[in-house]
């Protein structure tokens, strides 16, 4: 037992009297809320001007209306199974115990989707799965309760049966003929893209080195911080209003008309005020399974993600495999370059076209080479899907294509400013795919940031780690 | 139930909840101040900050039992219907917030800040945000924002930036 | 999160009354700040069917200075350790410590007691305390025991507290007040990171002979356990002081070491990590020491 204290020190908080005093509502200095109306057909110049914006104020305040922040009268709450399972043959799936639970008022299974098939170019992905799980954040079922404590205990009163299948996890597997199809009897390979310029073989042979280089980058969740949220409100007239986080409202309206089978003048779907979309906003998740719990309730169903599922069940971006090839001379002029892109699509499409398309464009970099050959796959995998973020592709490959430049300029002795300058694009240089380049001012943008961050050449030091 | 009577931003509240809602439950569900908002639930982003007796806490980590006789200020507190309070004002002057998700409970911690600390340095105030995140990478003009609103709550002119 | 009964203590004793009550015939969970216990209730499966609040126990968050030595109230938060003009003044390892801690939020909630009882091997209180040998005080319905920091902590989130007891104190035994200490945590970024690897490192110095007296070095993150590294301190011992003993003693404390590979890190990363660390925890140290003896500090071991 300790002995009887000496020297007693109060905690902290007590010892400044200053910070329990009750805050007072009203600030000591403010400023007068100004409202600035223009007039009527007054002209608002904005070249030249300062602009702040329109939703600023209300941020500030915390009186912006997000998707969570709504409530409509007898509102219910929704929750979504999660499979947690990459690959399975759904058996059955039991909700009757679920349903009996106090306070749960509807439970609705892939089964109950009239066209249980979306996606912004192919129709690939279950609103709820039905007899297959692609991937485990797949929802096999939703449940609409009084309180979303309810809800979620309520998921865990669905008993559903699954036959577990081997996934396909690597995207190097899938591209191959003889792995099984995720979405069998289709092939995994679901888009391919080829950009060809020139001898690169040739460029190959006639080059003083060739070098090789393999580059992966990580799939990367955008973390909006306002999760996935919709409430949807299926009405006595047979319309549903559909307020939802969605970034893009006038396709989601064409998916949520496609899957409830009703004409898109029946769908009214209401865009607030985002909390970060970053892409990954970009299509439907839960809207059709909503508007279903609410047509079966007759009242307003409100269904927001937890930050686990925002990772597993909403899109991400591509983890790419990148193999790169390339033939220079001795100073550095690249001859040639071939490339191959594996962009791993996870369970479903979504925006992997657009991404690969960019990916495999921007791919050989800002650099003008004579020949030219990049080829891209995007696969199917039993992962979490990917979609539209940021860049479309863009960031993985300028990581390897710079990556790449690096090894070849260390490899040579050459500096690696030198290296970009002697191979950059000019004003009038020719993309991979042809296109005239207008106001190009790669190299002048080079020789600023390098004089802007003090960099002298290989050996200076700011180059080894240090960062700009 | 758990029966608990508080004060919220200068007024006695009251409410009879399950024992496992959190305080950031309480704020919204109960009282409709759904200025803090639900990020991540689990102490990480921030989103939820709000005052308790003086000090900036994640509302989604406490229990409506721990906060009985607490004072708390949420977003909702720091305004009123003809003023502005400083942070805010120059949070909307430089464009501090873009979504605005991460907005009040960035603006609770910089106001805990700079009730303590009245001239904040760069990396104080850095410290202090280092609980909020904004996935739109805008600190940089909150930093602005917050060093303008220390001038002002410290009687001097703020760095504002002048129309063209 | 699944509902549970609540109850709130008055005092420390009230709080182990409650447990007695309740230990017995339900699964009780003891909540202080709620920063880690709330994180994990809200998607744990089967959670408490009892939550006992201490938060409002006045009497465990007191920090004073008594015969044994500095004693910690579990419920002094991080925030309230960084603040402590009597813990600046003496352990500074522990300010540095409790500020790497998740972010200012949680600091003001999150309490030291709490960290500990936790057991999370990567704890950021956990090697300074384990340096400057802590006891700690656990009450139950018994009465109080005392037990080293090193014998409480029993694997990944296990702890010998029983279902009744409560972690009471942290006491610093007074042959440590002041002895210079360091921390250094690394992390993947600044705020709310856990640590790769966590050092602390502590040593008297007799300035006549110039050697390390009473090293001692605490690891985090690279054991099932937050652990002491004895090779390292067994290497320094008596030894005279020198930047290649410091550097040979990181090398040794990798072999204390026993680090997994995860998602954040790799094990052979890590055992880099513990050299690296540890070397710089005892160069800051030998820095705090020197400063201290020309400030006029005693600079000996004043038990």
């Amino acid at each position: 037992m300790a002995e009887k204290p000496k020297v007693i020190e109060k905690p902290d908080v007590l010892e400044r009297p200053d910070i329990l005093k009750p805050q007072a509502p009203a600030p000591l200095v403010a400023f007068p809320i100004e409202v600035v109306v223009p007039e009527g057909r007054q002209q608002t110049p904005a070249v030249g001007q300062r602009a702040s914006r329109a939703d600023g104020r209300l941020h500030g305040l915390g009186q912006t209306k997000y998707i969570d922040d709504m409530y409509f009268p007898n509102m219910l709450f929704a929750k979504i199974k999660r499979a947690g399972i990459a690959s399975a043959r759904i058996k059955n799936i039991d909700t009757k115990e679920a349903e009996a639970m106090p306070g749960v008022v509807a439970v609705i299974t892939g089964r109950d989707i009239p066209c249980n098939s979306f996606g912004p170019s192919l129709k690939d992905q279950p609103v709820l799965a039905d007899t297959r799980v692609f991937h485990a954040g797949d929802g096999v079922a939703a449940v609409a309760a009084v309180s979303e404590q309810i809800a979620t205990e309520a998921l865990e009163k669905i008993k559903v049966d699954y036959e577990v299948l081997t996934p396909v996890l690597d995207p190097l597997e899938s591209l191959k003929l003889e792995t099984p199809g995720v979405h069998a009897p289709s092939a995994n390979i679901y888009g391919h893209k080829v950009i060809k310029k020139g001898d690169v073989e040739k460029a190959f042979a006639e080059s003083d080195h060739v070098f090789e280089g393999t580059f992966r980058t990580q799939m990367v969740e955008h973390v909006p911080l306002e999760p996935y949220a919709c409430i949807a409100q299926w009405d006595a007239n047979g319309r549903v209003t559909i307020y939802s986080t969605l970034g893009r409202i006038t396709l989601g309206r064409a998916d949520v008309a496609r899957t409830l089978g009703i004409p898109m003048s029946r769908i009214r779907i209401v865009a607030t005020v985002v909390g970060g979309n970053f892409g990954g906003k970009n299509e439907i998740r839960a809207e059709p399974a909503m508007a279903l719990l609410s047509k079966k309730t007759g009242r307003p169903v409100k269904c927001v993600f937890t930050r686990s599922e925002e990772f597993t069940s909403s899109t991400t971006r591509h983890p790419l495999i990148m193999d790169y090839k390339t033939g220079v001379t001795k100073q550095g002029k690249i001859l040639g370059r071939k490339i191959r892109l594996v962009l791993d699509g996870g369970a479903y499409c979504s925006w992997s076209e657009t991404t690969l398309g960019k990916a495999c464009i921007l791919s050989a970099g800002p650099y003008n080479i004579e020949n030219l050959y990049a080829e891209a796959f995007v696969v199917y995998t039993n992962k979490t899907m990917t979609g539209a973020m940021r860049g479309f592709g863009a960031p993985q490959v300028c990581f390897a294509y710079e990556s790449h430049m690096d090894d070849i300029a260390k490899a040579l002795g050459i500096d690696p400013l030198e290296i970009r300058l002697l191979n950059a694009f000019d004003e009038g240089s020719l993309s991979p795919t042809s296109q005239k380049l207008h106001s190009v001012v790669v190299k002048e943008s080079l020789l600023r940031a390098a004089k802007r961050f003090g960099w002298n050449g290989i050996g200076d030091g700011v180059g080894n780690g240090n960062g700009a | 139930m758990v029966n608990v009577t508080l004060r919220v931003n200068g007024e006695t509240r009251s409410a009879s909840v399950p024992p496992e809602t959190t305080l950031l439950r309480l704020l919204r569900d109960q009282f409709n101040l759904t200025g803090s908002k639900l990020g991540c639930d689990v102490g990480d982003c921030g989103a939820c900050t709000v005052i308790v007796d003086g000090q900036p806490v994640n509302s989604c980590l406490m229990l409506v039992g721990q906060v009985e006789g607490r004072e708390v200020l949420t977003i909702e507190g720091l305004a009123n219907a003809d003023h502005l309070y400083p942070l805010q004002k120059l949070f909307e002057h430089f464009g501090s917030l873009q979504c605005g998700f991460c907005g009040p409970g960035v603006i609770m911690s910089a106001k805990a800040l700079l009730d303590e600390n009245p001239d904040p340095s760069t990396e104080e105030i850095r410290d202090a945000l280092g609980g909020n995140l904004c996935r739109c990478t805008g600190y940089t003009k909150m930093i602005e924002a917050i060093k303008g609103a220390s001038c002002i709550l410290r009687g001097e002119e703020a760095p504002l930036v002048k129309s063209a | 999160m699944k509902s549970f009964e609540f109850f709130a203590a008055k005092d420390s004793s009230d709080a182990v009354t409650l447990l007695a009550q309740h230990a017995a015939n339900a699964k009780v969970k003891i909540i202080a700040g709620g920063t880690d216990l709330l994180a994990d209730l809200k998607f744990a499966a089967h959670g408490p069917d009892v939550v006992v609040d201490i938060s409002h126990v006045d009497d465990l968050k007191n920090i004073t200075l008594t015969e044994q030595g500095l004693n910690i109230g579990a419920l002094v938060t991080h925030t309230q350790i960084m603040r402590s003009p009597l813990i600046r003044q003496f352990f500074p390892a522990l300010v540095d410590a409790a500020h790497t801690i998740g972010a200012v939020q949680t600091r003001n909630l999150g309490t030291l007691g709490g960290n500990l009882v936790t057991a999370v091997p990567s704890m950021d209180s956990g090697p300074t305390l384990m340096a400057l040998e802590a006891i700690v005080t656990i009450a139950g319905n018994g009465g109080r025991r005392q037990v080293p920091l090193n014998e409480f902590f029993v694997g990944p989130r296990k702890t010998i507290l029983k279902p009744d007891e409560l972690l009471a104190e942290i006491i610093i035994p007074k042959q440590n007040l002041g002895k210079p200490t360091h921390f250094l945590k690394f992390g993947l970024r600044k705020g709310q990171a856990l640590a790769l690897v966590n050092v602390a490192a502590s040593f008297w110095v007799d300035w006549e002979k110039n050697v390390f007296l009473a090293p001692r070095i605490g690891l985090g993150a690279v054991a099932p356990k937050v652990i002491r590294a004895p090779q390292a301190e067994a290497y320094l011992e008596g030894r005279t002081i020198s930047a290649e003993a410091m550097a040979e003693a990181g090398r040794v404390a990798v072999g204390d070491a026993k680090p997994i590979s995860d998602f954040r890190a790799s094990a052979e990363y890590r055992r880099h990590l513990v050299a690296v660390l540890t070397k710089r925890a005892l160069e800051s140290a030998w820095t705090l020491a020197q400063t201290r003896r020309l400030e006029g500090w005693n600079g000996q071991r004043n038990a």
